[in-house]
C-alpha cells in the first residue's frame, strides 16, 4: 500500500475535534509522525477479518448494574466537588459562555 | 537491625513478631530517600503523614486523597483527589501506608519516564540510561531499595517493561482481576493496576489482597480468588510454551540469556514446547489503534473547569496520542482502523486461546534490548512504541504475564523475561516464577540492584 501522509488541513481539523492547541512547528511534526504511525497500523489489513467478531472487552461481563436503592458511596458534598476549582461562584463551577 | 534488602514479607514477619517497628521502617526508607533519590527522581511527592504500616510507594496515577495525583502531567499539577482509588484504600486497610508516589510518563504514556512532564528517573543501573516505563519511577525506587515494593500499572508493558529493564519482579494481572476505580484512565479496555516487588512471594501477598470484585468498577469480576501465597508451596510441573516469533528482532544476550533459563526450566522438570503465536506486529497496531483511540476519549474530559489545569497543559506525547485516537475514530477512517483493530483484537484472542490447549504457561523475551541510554529513544522508529512489540500482545489479550530477572548482560544491565497465562491464571505464573526464583535466585540480580545502594 502507498505511504499515506497526512495534510495540514486534516491535522488541523483533527486539533480542532480534539479542542487541543498546536504551536505553528507542531503541525509540521504532526503531521509526519502521524503519518508514520497510521502507514505502521495499516498492516491491520494483511490478515483475513471476514466473519469475525469485533472484541469490545475481554472479560465478556454482561448486563453490570448497580442494584436499586442501594447507597452510593461514592457521592461527594457540594464542598468536596468543588475542592478543585479554579473558578466557583455561588457553589456552581464557572465555565465559559456557550451562546 | 539489618534492614537492607528484606522482602516485604520479611519486615512484614519481623513487625509481626514485635522485632521491629513500622516507624522504624518507615525512617529508614524515607532516609534512604532522601539520600539516593535527588539523583534518581524515582518520586513525585514523598509522603510522612502515618508510619502505622508497612511504606509501600505508589505510581503517581493512582487517586489518593488530598494528597497532589499528577500522573507526572501539568494539566493535573495541583490535583488534589477528593477519593482514594480501591488499590490504594485496600493498601491502607490491610496494614500499608503510603511512602511517596512515583514518576511516570506522562499519563502512562511510554517506555522511559522521559515523558514526564516533571523529570527524568535514572535507571539505578546506570544513571546514562532510562529506567523503562511507564512505572519507570516504581521500578527505579524498588531496585535501589528506596522501597520495600510498589505499585504500577500496566496498559501495554508499563509494568513489565521497567520490570525489566531495572530488574525486579513485576505482574500484569488479568484485566478485570484488579479494580481500576481511582486509576487515572488511558486504555480502559487495557489498564491493569499491579504489583512490583523483590521476590515473587510478595508479589503473590500483594495480589491476593488486591485482587476481587468491585463495584465501583464495572470490569472486575468474581472470580475465584485462589491463595496465591499458599499455591506456592506446592511446585506443579508446567508444559510451557516457547513464543518463537518473540525473538525475532531481539538481541543475541538476551536470546543467549533466555536459551539458560530454558536449560533451568528443562532442569526443574518442565517441558518446553515451540508455540505459534501470531507475530507481535499485529498486536502493536491493535494496540496503538485502540489505545490512542481510549486515550483521545479520556483525556477530553481535562478541560480545567472542575479541577486542576485546561487542555494548553498537554505535553507532545499526550497531544500526539489524542490526534492519533481522534484521526482512528472519526468519520471515515472507523472502519478502516478502529473496527478492524478490534476485529484482529478478536484474533490475537482467539491466537492464544489456541495456544492455552495444549500449554499451561508461555515464556518469552520482553524487552528487545536491556535498558537504553538517555536520548536514544528517538532513534528507534514509532517513538519507542516498539519497545513494547513484545508486552502488548498480552495486553490486548487481557492474559496476565509476569516480568523477572534472568541475568545481566555485559554491560551489567538486567534482562528480564516475561511468563504469559491464561486468564486468571496468575497462580500458576505465580508457581513458575517462584520455582524459578528458588533455583536461581535470579542469578542474583535483585542482590546487586541493592548492593550498589549500600
Amino acid at each position: 500500500m502507498k505511504n499515506y501522509l497526512l495534510t495540514r488541513k486534516e491535522i488541523l481539523h483533527l486539533a480542532r475535534l480534539a479542542n487541543l492547541y498546536l504551536a505553528d512547528e507542531e503541525i509540521e511534526k504532526y503531521r509526519r509522525q502521524l503519518s508514520e504511525t497510521v502507514n505502521y497500523v495499516k498492516n491491520l489489513s494483511e490478515l483475513n477479518t471476514d466473519n469475525v467478531a469485533a472484541t469490545n472487552q475481554t472479560t465478556n461481563l454482561e448486563n453490570v448494574t448497580f442494584i436499586d436503592g442501594e447507597i452510593n458511596e461514592r457521592q461527594l458534598s457540594q464542598e468536596e466537588a468543588l475542592s478543585g476549582t479554579k473558578q466557583k461562584k455561588n457553589g456552581y463551577f464557572v465555565v465559559k459562555r456557550i451562546i | 537491625m539489618e534492614v537492607l534488602g528484606k522482602s516485604l514479607l520479611e519486615l512484614k514477619a519481623l513487625v509481626d513478631e514485635k522485632k521491629i517497628k513500622t516507624e522504624e521502617i518507615f525512617h529508614y526508607f524515607l532516609q534512604r530517600i532522601k539520600k539516593y533519590d535527588p539523583k534518581l527522581k524515582a518520586f513525585m511527592t514523598v509522603v510522612d503523614r502515618d508510619r502505622s504500616g508497612l511504606p509501600i510507594a505508589v505510581k503517581d496515577n493512582y487517586c489518593t486523597k488530598s494528597v497532589r495525583t499528577t500522573a507526572s502531567s501539568k494539566v493535573l499539577d495541583d490535583y488534589l483527589p477528593q477519593y482514594e482509588s480501591t488499590v490504594t484504600e485496600k493498601l491502607w486497610k490491610n496494614g500499608f501506608s503510603l511512602l511517596g508516589k512515583t514518576n511516570m510518563d506522562a499519563w502512562a504514556h511510554g517506555a522511559s519516564t522521559e515523558t514526564s512532564d516533571y523529570m527524568l528517573t535514572k535507571n539505578p543501573w546506570d544513571l546514562t540510561r532510562y529506567p523503562g516505563g511507564s512505572s519507570g519511577g516504581s521500578a527505579a525506587a524498588l531496585s535501589a531499595y528506596l522501597t520495600p515494593a510498589a505499585m504500577g500499572s500496566d496498559t501495554g508493558g508499563s509494568i513489565r517493561h521497567p520490570a525489566a529493564w531495572c530488574g525486579v519482579v513485576g505482574l500484569k494481572p488479568t484485566y478485570g482481576r484488579v479494580s481500576r476505580y481511582g486509576l487515572i484512565s488511558m486504555g480502559s479496555s487495557f489498564d491493569c493496576p499491579g504489583p512490583m516487588t523483590l521476590t515473587v512471594k510478595d508479589n503473590a501477598y500483594l495480589l491476593g489482597l488486591l485482587a476481587g470484585k468491585d463495584r465501583f468498577d464495572a470490569t472486575t469480576t468474581n472470580t475465584a480468588i485462589p491463595d496465591y501465597v499458599k499455591n506456592l508451596d506446592t511446585p506443579q510441573r508446567f508444559i510451557i510454551g516457547l513464543a518463537e516469533s518473540y525473538f525475532e528482532n531481539v538481541d543475541n544476550e538476551i536470546k543467549s540469556r533466555l536459551n539458560q533459563t530454558i536449560t533451568v526450566l528443562k532442569k526443574l522438570g518442565h517441558q518446553i514446547k515451540p508455540v505459534k503465536i501470531l507475530s507481535p506486529k499485529y498486536a502493536i497496531s491493535v494496540y496503538t489503534v485502540l489505545q490512542r483511540s481510549e486515550v483521545s476519549s479520556n483525556l477530553s474530559r481535562y478541560d480545567g473547569v472542575r479541577y486542576a489545569n485546561g487542555r494548553h497543559f498537554f505535553g507532545a506525547e499526550a497531544k500526539r496520542r489524542t490526534m492519533l485516537g481522534t484521526y482512528s475514530l472519526s468519520y471515515g477512517y472507523y472502519d478502516a482502523f478502529y473496527k478492524r483493530a478490534q476485529k484482529v483484537r478478536t484474533l490475537v484472542i482467539n491466537n492464544f486461546l489456541a495456544i492455552f490447549r495444549d500449554v499451561d504457561l508461555i515464556i518469552g523475551p520482553n524487552t528487545p534490548v536491556t535498558a537504553l541510554k538517555i536520548g536514544e529513544f528517538e532513534k528507534y522508529p514509532f517513538f519507542g512504541e516498539i519497545m513494547d512489540a513484545l508486552n502488548e500482545p498480552a495486553s490486548v489479550a487481557g492474559i496476565p504475564a509476569i516480568s523477572l530477572p534472568i541475568g545481566l548482560d555485559r554491560q551489567g544491565l538486567p534482562i528480564g523475561m516475561q511468563i504469559m497465562g491464561n486468564y486468571f491464571r496468575e497462580d500458576l505464573i505465580l508457581n513458575l516464577a517462584h520455582q524459578f526464583e528458588q533455583e536461581t535466585e535470579f542469578f542474583g540480580v535483585i542482590k546487586k540492584g541493592i548492593e550498589r545502594y549500600q
